[in-house]
């Protein structure tokens, strides 16, 4: 079967020659990110992330369900990740290496660090607890998968408000939007992933895109919140590297996450001004609007 | 040509617009289809081109995927080898193309030309068949010189939407394909070699590393923003200061 053509010999020369002479082949500097765009859907926790041509949706959804037996007050959190061929045709068939890591590196990220509280998803305990499942989307695959997904999902998990309910003895009501405003998920921190590439041993490229993923030795992820406490460090094999390197990496990465969440940051405020209707004072009321 | 019709799929052909010949049969390229007797119809989306002298009429639309033609000149990767030929790719998930060891210029069973795998050839097609390997050559089979074709060697591959390949490869690309580029280019001292491939694929090469990739990146942009002449023309004046 034919597959995807990796980058030719002339290219691979011309890329190493041009590393150099420290020119990347969109002309960005070695530690510059592509342009990153952040939208939200007209519903709760729908996040589309673009950075450069990559292009991810994730979109958040919660349901009641009965807890695990081994964790009664958990609400469980599920992360799926689907790369349909239409982001590259190389994706099509079984779930490819990619994407078994990137499904990997974001339960990493996010689940083991605890990022949402999932105590407070529970109900009655045992019996009765909101479950959130993150469905990943990659529609366009231009490189740096990783921490555009990662983006994502925490941008998602902002944005979502699942059904307030309400627990009488036995009785769960979840209450739908129109009824009663949606509760915001707790997130306990907000973790980002920033991946570094490595060619040579010695340079290190960040957001690398597919043609520079491809070229690449090696690659390192590493997952931070905005107060640089380092989540997870991820180094899948690859040429080794100098932990001096990864020292200096790990202060680059906390520069990109604070910057990355400055601008979910203003993206969640403008999308929460778009939606504000005018609150308590803007409801029906039964008063005549033109006697004063 | 901003008198050229565009259509849509499904449009029928108004016979005003055909070429008339007067002893030559109508030619119909890409894009449209004769439904017998004598109604012609659009298949996709573009504008309507015509061709007097040929006695041709086609549809230049953009696509996404590269259907080989005999005769097209195309930029292929060579894949590997077996003892006659070089199976060469010239684009994604589709099968390899053959070029045969001795279809280069000078090539002889002693000397011919050693390509690793990766390497990219200058080729053009010889045999184009649905169901069939395609066929590939380096060489006019006529005269044996190469005419420009063969490995490509150093430079760098930048890949465009096919429609740019087409424009690019116009024999008068400023009056019939609006782009001025390359010539503007050339006229303000810009020196740099060029060969594009029908698959999209463009090589450039020039004496440095920033001169080849500030060319290509602007052909990317041409093709990608859409430029027009007059932008063309800044652009590339502005460029040629910068790199020379």
């Amino acid at each position: 079967m034919p597959r995807e053509l990796g980058p030719s010999l002339n290219e691979r020369q011309f890329f190493l020659q041009a590393l150099k002479e420290e020119v990347r082949i969109d002309s960005r500097g070695f530690g510059d990110f592509r342009a990153i765009q952040l939208d939200f859907g007209d519903e709760y926790g729908v996040s589309d992330v673009r950075i450069g041509k990559t292009r991810v949706l994730t979109n958040i959804t919660a349901e009641v369900t009965t807890p695990f037996p081994d964790r009664p007050f958990d609400g469980p959190f599920t992360i799926t990740t689907s790369l349909s061929a239409m982001a590259s045709p190389s994706f099509s068939g079984p779930p490819s290496e990619t994407e078994v890591l990137l499904a990997r590196l974001l339960e990493k990220t996010l689940r083991r660090s605890g990022a949402l509280d999932t105590e407070s998803l529970c109900l009655i305990a045992g019996r009765a607890v909101f479950s959130i499942r993150a469905d990943v989307h990659v529609l366009s695959h231009d490189g740096n998968l990783t921490d555009a997904a990662c983006l994502g999902v925490v941008a998602a998990l902002r944005h979502f408000r699942r059904g307030d309910s309400e627990v009488k003895g036995e009785d769960v009501k979840v209450f739908t939007m129109a009824e009663r405003e949606g509760v915001a998920l707790s997130l306990l921190h907000y973790p980002l992933c920033v991946t570094f590439s490595f060619y040579e041993g010695e340079v290190v490229l960040v957001d690398a895109t597919l043609s520079e993923e491809q070229m690449r030795e090696g690659s390192c992820t590493i997952g931070m919140n905005k107060h640089g406490e380092v989540c997870q460090i991820a180094k899948l094999g690859g040429a080794p590297v100098d932990a001096v390197i990864l020292l200096s990496c790990s202060n680059l990465a906390l520069r990109h996450v604070e910057r990355m969440s400055k601008v979910m940051e203003e993206r969640l405020l403008e999308d929460a001004k778009r939606r504000y209707k005018g609150g308590i004072k803007a409801e029906p009321s039964s008063e005549n609007a033109r006697v004063p | 040509m901003a008198a050229d019709p565009i259509l849509l799929p499904g449009d029928y052909l108004d016979p005003k617009v055909l070429p008339s010949h007067p002893s030559k049969a109508l030619k119909l390229g890409p894009g449209l289809l004769h439904i017998p007797p004598n109604s012609i119809v659009s298949t996709v989306a573009g504008r309507l081109c015509t061709d007097n002298k040929k006695n041709a009429v086609w549809v230049e639309y953009n696509s996404g995927r590269y259907i080989p033609v005999v005769d097209d000149l195309v930029i292929a990767t060579i894949h590997h080898s077996a003892t006659d030929f070089y199976y060469a790719s010239i684009s994604d998930y589709s099968s390899n193309a053959i070029l045969p060891n001795l279809s280069f210029e000078g090539a002889s069973r002693k000397s011919r030309p050693q390509l690793a795998p990766g390497a990219l050839v200058y080729a053009r097609i010889t045999l184009a068949n649905k169901h069939m390997d395609l066929e590939l050559e380096c060489v006019s089979a006529s005269t044996g010189k190469s005419d420009g074709l063969g490995p490509l060697t150093g430079g760098m591959v930048f890949s465009v939407s096919l429609a740019m390949a087409r424009r690019l490869m116009l024999p008068k690309p400023g009056e019939q394909g609006q782009l001025v580029l390359l010539e503007e280019l050339g006229a303000a001292g810009a020196s740099f070699e060029i060969a594009v491939g029908r698959n999209g694929r463009v090589w450039v090469d020039s004496k440095s590393v920033k001169s080849t990739l500030a060319i290509g990146n602007m052909i990317q942009r041409t093709d990608q923003e859409g430029w027009m002449v007059e932008k063309q023309r800044i652009m590339a004046k502005r460029m040629a200061k910068e790199i020379s």
